[in-house]
């Protein structure tokens, strides 16, 4: 069962809309890819693939340091 | 000459009273170190996601510009001096062709092609705007 619950989306969210970059100032749609605490989604979780998870992994540290996400909340 | 992006967090017990100088040194010390400014965007005012230094708010200021990979470090190394920037951060940029169609964007010398649209300068956004679409017009 849980394992049809993950596999039912065969891409990730960005390969599906077909962007190749994620831009560390759009804070608004790097949010949703983060926990209320403020840490990052599983690969798992948020269904990325791995190209796009390590964006993603850069550019939610990049907000970070701009003080735009946080560390902890 | 390599497209780069520059995001500056400034201290708001500057920003508040002279942000024009605070920018101008910026812009200076980009230009001192070769580069051009390509464009330059006031974010305003946000609150931060954490304190930062003991601020808890800060002005976000940010530049694309080109400059040369030997001038980055320079660039950094003398932004680090300054008192009024909190923090920045420079990354290179990849979408090259869309700046270069950006053109300048400072709001003095905003009378170029813009096709970003900024609050302070709507007007003149759309007079450029309305100029590009009646020549292509005329060029059809």
């Amino acid at each position: 069962m849980s394992k049809k619950r993950f596999s039912k989306t065969s891409k990730c969210r960005f390969c599906r809309q077909g962007i190749d970059e994620v831009d560390y100032k759009d804070t608004h749609n790097l949010q949703k890819l983060t926990t209320n605490q403020g840490k990052l989604f599983s690969r798992k979780r948020s269904g990325n693939c791995a190209y796009h998870q390590h964006i993603v992994k850069a550019s939610i540290k990049r907000a970070r340091f701009m003080a735009l996400l946080p560390y902890v909340a | 000459m390599r497209l780069y992006e520059g995001l500056f967090l400034i201290d708001n017990a500057y920003a508040n009273t002279e942000l024009d100088t605070v920018v101008k040194h910026i812009h200076d010390i980009l230009q001192k170190n070769g580069a051009e400014i390509l464009k330059s965007e006031n974010w305003g005012e946000k609150k931060l996601a954490y304190k930062v230094n003991g601020h808890k708010r800060g002005t976000y200021f940010l530049i694309h510009f080109n400059a040369k990979s030997m001038a980055v470090a320079a660039i950094r190394r003398d932004l680090q001096l300054s008192d009024s920037i909190i923090r920045f951060l420079i990354v290179k940029d990849s979408k090259i062709e869309d700046v270069s169609q950006i053109g300048i964007t400072e709001p003095e010398a905003a009378k170029d092609i813009n096709r970003i649209p900024e609050p302070a300068t709507e007007e003149l956004l759309e007079e450029a705007d309305m100029a590009i679409n009646t020549s292509n017009d005329v060029q059809l």
